[in-house]
């Protein structure tokens, strides 16, 4: 039925096809690569997704609507008319433009399947689902540093009925998140994450199982999550001199965190300094203003924005900065609007302050070169045309290093934290977090001629030393972690 | 009274990146750091030449290189959790002879020790477990396993004369050990913050261990009694050595600071920095003339011999 890897993005197979379509299910990936590769090149002229949340907005409006005339107007992306045979869909497919319709055409071919099978009675169902489970297969891009896939990811199939309850529920998760997923799309609707497990939360449980299943699903399709219409509820969380002009009037003003009306007058009042906005989604149209921006400092972890926010500190420097927070690691839209700020404002510094610890690290990792568990979404970003590879190289550590360790530097339990607040913010490393940090080393990142030598002597460091800090070890500095910040951004 | 030591040279850049840890032979010193390679040098020689690069010992780097008293047996433990064992063939040139693997999954290896003729090995795990491995056997089988409390295995010694294992944790706890009947002799009090090394004395009558106290305690092997107290550096203490006599005692601090302690007088008898960053590596070369030798290595990736100036 099929000959080659043209197949193996296709989602759902009947299993009663046999021979074939399990060659095609574990079907090689350099396939697949090479599928994505060709379809990278010959859609450069075409791209261009309106929902796509990571669309330059500077594209020219124009080239932009002609090029969507084009998508539109493209034959392969009508629906497919029931008559044809799943082979020549799929080869009609390939070449062609991942882009909302053919997302949608790719889930509609899934269920098509699922009922071709019934009709056939078939005793099981089957579809197969890229895993992104482990950091295997990861490996650095040396061109441009970013985190890719390489081949070594793998591909199960659920089945159901399944050989067990668990497996059963876990095709219903699949279908669901599918048809929902379908739903977005035909309706041109973004939905978010959290939207999707409040439609069915007796089904999913949690809503880890939902994030899994729907990262995966773009994994499989070979497409960012925005393509499924899927964002996750906004996580990071901003403050700073920025505003953000919408084409229809309103403006977001990044100090006092008031939507305002157009000539309206800002007053900047004390009083109304604002705590943090969540990162906003760019549209294209939007307009955003950073002209006495001087620097970005991007913190790990929600508490330290919230002190910073709440210090001396920023009252003096908030007008000259932008500070910004994924609370841990980052996700997709933090990502990309750092990546647009980065882009429209390439002057500005962008520093980042992280625990030395492992996970601070990884962190730091993600925002510079990509994420390991969503290396799908790094490449695939790289690959087209009008999104923007989501790696920051310009971001810069500043702290927390192991020169920041001081002998006076005392080792806390978390007893003696408390009682005699000594803290001085140095703790052992868990087992965990040992584990964690040898497994990082075996990051290309962290490799011997990779391209973050530091990081890989701060790990290898935190091993010998056996001990992570947090920031309040910058207390110890002369003059605290204040005059510790200004002095690292120059402000001294 | 104090002492005086000259730098006698310096090798720059002897590593890419922090050296933790140096090793001596009669003839050599051997250097290992962050980077995949072990760096062995000639001190025979005026200027320390350089003589072999040992390539990818250990692709994730080294923490830990040891030889034994003889300097015939080398090993050293790579951030991926093995332990790699060197011989010096008839023309001076090291070679792997055996690898050692912990079969037990939360057993990375940590810090390693060698006995007197290289026979044997001990190692320490993070969840606390010391075990000695017998190098004379082609399977390098492991032979003993000393179970403690379960704190972090920072350090590990054993005896010159090969009677006593000694190994310091992260909670502050040193344990001795009888090789002989194979129970603990000693849990040495005194202590309380993590013990990052300890050393046996030549005549093995003497264990000084040091850690985040910044203290240096010397206990009474025999006996268990802490004996003495030196105290000066302001850092964690994070390595120890030894002087062939047992006259001097070296010791390098997270600071920066090396010192030399006389065992006589019990006193601090010099002081060296070496650079702003980790000392995290002190040596005694062996006492080839009339005066003492030693070498300091750490965060700058550099390798310094000082010798004892004349009439010092």
């Amino acid at each position: 039925m099929m000959d080659d890897g043209s197949f193996d993005d296709m989602l759902f197979k009947a299993i009663s096809n046999e021979g074939s379509s399990q060659e095609s299910l574990t079907a090689s990936t350099d396939d697949f690569n090479d599928l994505l590769g060709t379809t990278g090149v010959s859609q450069t002229t075409l791209f261009h997704s309106e929902d796509d949340l990571f669309t330059n907005y500077y594209t020219d409006h124009i080239s932009g609507m002609a090029r969507k005339t084009e998508t539109i107007a493209d034959p392969s992306h009508r629906a497919i008319s029931n008559s044809q045979e799943p082979s020549t869909k799929v080869e009609e497919m390939s070449p062609s433009v991942r882009d909302r319709n053919w997302v949608i055409k790719t889930i509609e071919l899934v269920f098509e399947s699922i009922v071709d099978a019934l009709l056939e009675k078939n005793d099981k169902l089957s579809i197969s689902l890229k895993t992104r489970s482990g950091s295997t297969g990861r490996r650095i891009d040396p061109t441009n540093g970013i985190v890719t896939v390489d081949g070594g990811l793998q591909t199960r199939s659920i089945t159901f009925p399944g050989s067990t309850a668990h497996e059963a529920w876990r095709f219903t998760v699949l279908v669901r998140i599918l048809e929902l997923v379908h739903d977005a799309l035909t309706s041109n609707a973004v939905i978010t994450k959290r939207d999707i497990y409040y439609r069915s939360p007796d089904l999913f449980v949690k809503q880890a199982v939902v994030d899994r299943y729907v990262d995966d699903i773009a994994c499989t399709f070979g497409i960012s999550r925005n393509l499924l219409n899927v964002s996750a509820a906004a996580k990071g969380l901003m403050v700073g001199n920025f505003s953000i002009r919408r084409l229809e009037g309103t403006a977001i003003d990044g100090l006092t965190n008031r939507e305002v009306r157009p000539r309206q007058s800002y007053i900047k009042h004390p009083l109304t300094r604002s705590q943090g906005t969540l990162v906003p989604n760019l549209n294209e149209d939007d307009i955003l203003e950073v002209s006495t921006v001087r620097w970005i400092v991007v913190v790990e972890k929600e508490a330290t924005f919230r002190s910073l926010v709440h210090s001396n500190l920023w009252v003096d420097i908030s007008s000259q900065g932008i500070l910004l927070t994924a609370k841990g690691y980052p996700d997709l839209e933090t990502r990309a609007f750092l990546r647009e700020l980065t882009t429209v404002a390439p002057h500005i510094p962008l520093y980042a302050m992280m625990d030395f610890d492992p996970d601070g690290l990884a962190i730091l990792s993600t925002y510079k070169h990509g994420s390991y568990s969503l290396a799908h979404e790094n490449s695939h970003a790289a690959s087209f045309a009008a999104s923007r590879p989501l790696n920051l190289p310009q971001i810069r550590w500043i702290g927390v290093k192991s020169c920041h360790l001081t002998s006076n530097s005392v080792l806390a339990t978390k007893a003696s934290e408390k009682a005699v607040g000594q803290a001085g913010g140095l703790l052992k490393l868990t087992t965990r977090d040992r584990h964690k940090a040898r497994k990082m080393l075996e990051w290309d990142v962290l490799a011997e001629d990779g391209p973050e030598p530091e990081w890989r002597a701060e790990i290898q460091r935190m091993l010998l030393l056996n001990v992570k800090a947090e920031m309040q070890i910058l207390e110890e500095h002369p003059g605290g972690s204040g005059k510790w910040l200004k002095g690292e951004l120059g402000l001294l | 009274m104090s002492k005086q030591f000259l730098t006698l040279h310096t090798a720059d850049k002897a590593h890419p990146t922090d050296i933790f840890a140096l090793a001596a032979t009669p003839t050599t010193l051997l250097s290992a750091s962050g980077s995949s390679t072990i760096r062995i040098f000639d001190t025979t020689a005026p200027d320390f030449p350089l003589t072999q690069s040992i390539e990818n010992a250990h692709k994730l780097g080294v923490h830990h290189l040891v030889t034994s008293k003889d300097g015939k047996v080398a090993a050293s433990a790579g951030f991926e959790g093995t332990v790699k064992v060197w011989r010096e063939d008839e023309a001076g040139v090291w070679g792997e002879v055996g690898l050692i693997k912990d079969s037990n999954k939360a057993g990375e290896i940590w810090a390693i020790a060698l006995s007197a003729d290289g026979s044997y090995l001990a190692s320490t795990t993070y969840d606390g477990r010391i075990n000695v491995w017998d190098l004379g056997q082609a399977s390098m089988p492991k032979i003993r396993e000393y179970e403690t409390k379960g704190s972090f295995g920072m350090c590990v010694d054993l005896s010159a004369d090969g009677h006593f294992t000694a190994s310091g944790h992260e909670n502050g706890s040193v344990y001795v050990f009888n090789n002989d009947t194979g129970r603990m002799l000693h849990s040495l009090a005194g202590l309380t913050k993590p013990i990052r090394t300890l050393s046996f004395s030549p005549a093995s009558k003497l264990l000084a261990a040091a850690g985040d106290t910044r203290i240096i305690a010397l206990y009474d092997v025999s006996s268990g009694e802490q004996v003495a107290n030196l105290s000066g550096h302001a850092g964690w203490v994070l390595n120890l050595d030894w002087s062939a006599t047992g006259e001097w005692l070296l010791s390098g601090s997270h600071d920066s600071k090396a010192k030399v302690w006389s065992l006589e007088s019990r006193t601090c008898v010099a002081t060296h920095s070496h650079g702003d960053q980790a000392l995290w590596a002190v040596k005694w070369l062996p006492k080839t003339g009339r005066s003492e030798l030693f070498a300091l290595a750490g965060g700058d990736g550099s390798v310094a011999f000082y010798r004892e100036a004349a009439g010092g």
